[in-house]
């Protein structure tokens, strides 16, 4: 145990485990998170309801539930446009949610870089 | 830098008669598929495509459409198109017409085809995986207008293709003697 504690590596998990707590928990979901990075990468433009179905490949209940727990989070927006004569609900990322995702990746990026 | 080739993607949009309307959903799609059609086609605008959940796409030109969107409504320019260029601008009317769909279908299936380097049969699948919202028609006439568009036939394509209507048209021939 010592022999862990005394491990570089191990101190390093500790402490970036310690800086999660600025981070919110709820967004730390396999799905949640594919649909927050796919929708800060499109900023204000957005993606409809669809598209992340497709490129996702997320079954519909799954996708709309956790669509909707990011829009009550704040961090989603989602309005009725009309494309090519079919209603469509396109989702977009809002200021907040782009920051709590800024915040996430920088954390994940020096945890999966932790130890390297 | 990023104001020139700004303002170059401003000279095709006007060459193509394009006026892009910033709140319209369809127009940021067109925008989008034109430049990477554009991109794919060889002409270096400086947003280069990657694939994001709506296919081919450039941040870059997201952010820029959207901070200066007067000047893509205004078609506010002073740079210029050279023939090739303008020829280009042409071509791509001519082919895709600013339908949205099969601007979509033609940038998704050139850049598996180009950048991702599938096969015909590999890059028509990816293209059915991501739109699978799309008819089996619009995808087949997407693809058809983006091979046309991208894909010039080179001196052995047109021998083989004119080896292989040739029979055809010889038929063709004699049976109008007749």
């Amino acid at each position: 145990m010592r022999g862990v504690a005394g491990d570089p590596v191990h101190q390093d998990v500790l402490s970036i485990l310690n800086e999660s707590h600025a981070l919110n928990a709820k967004i730390f979901s396999l799905v949640r998170l594919k649909l927050l990075a796919s929708l800060a990468a499109l900023g204000p433009d957005g993606a409809t309801y669809r598209e992340l179905k497709a490129a996702l490949d997320i079954p519909d209940g799954v996708l709309y539930a956790n669509l909707n727990v990011l829009k009550e989070m704040g961090y989603l927006t989602s309005e009725k446009i009309i494309f090519e004569g079919k209603d469509l609900e396109l989702y977009t990322i809002t200021g907040e949610g782009q920051d709590e995702w800024t915040r996430t990746r920088k954390w994940l990026c020096k945890f999966l870089y932790c130890g390297e | 830098m990023s104001m020139a080739k700004r303002k170059k993607v401003i000279a095709f949009f006007k060459e193509l008669g394009f006026q892009l309307d910033i709140n319209r959903f369809d127009d940021r799609l067109v925008a989008q598929k034109l430049v990477c059609l554009l991109e794919l086609k060889g002409i270096d605008l400086g947003y280069p495509c990657s694939m994001y959940v709506r296919g081919p796409y450039s941040p870059d030109l997201t952010r820029d459409l959207y901070e200066f969107h007067n000047e893509f409504e205004q078609f506010t320019t002073e740079s210029h198109l050279g023939a090739h260029e303008k020829g280009t601008a042409r071509n791509l009317d001519r082919i895709f017409g600013l339908k949205p769909i099969l601007l979509e279908v033609g940038a998704t299936y050139g850049y598996f085809s180009m950048k991702d380097g599938c096969s015909p049969l590999e890059a028509l699948t990816c293209v059915k995986r991501l739109k699978p919202f799309y008819s089996e028609a619009q995808i087949a006439v997407g693809i058809s207008k983006a091979k046309e568009f991208l894909f010039e036939p080179t001196a052995k394509d047109l021998e083989e293709l004119k080896k292989e209507t040739s029979i055809w048209q010889k038929a063709s021939l004699r049976s109008m003697e007749h």
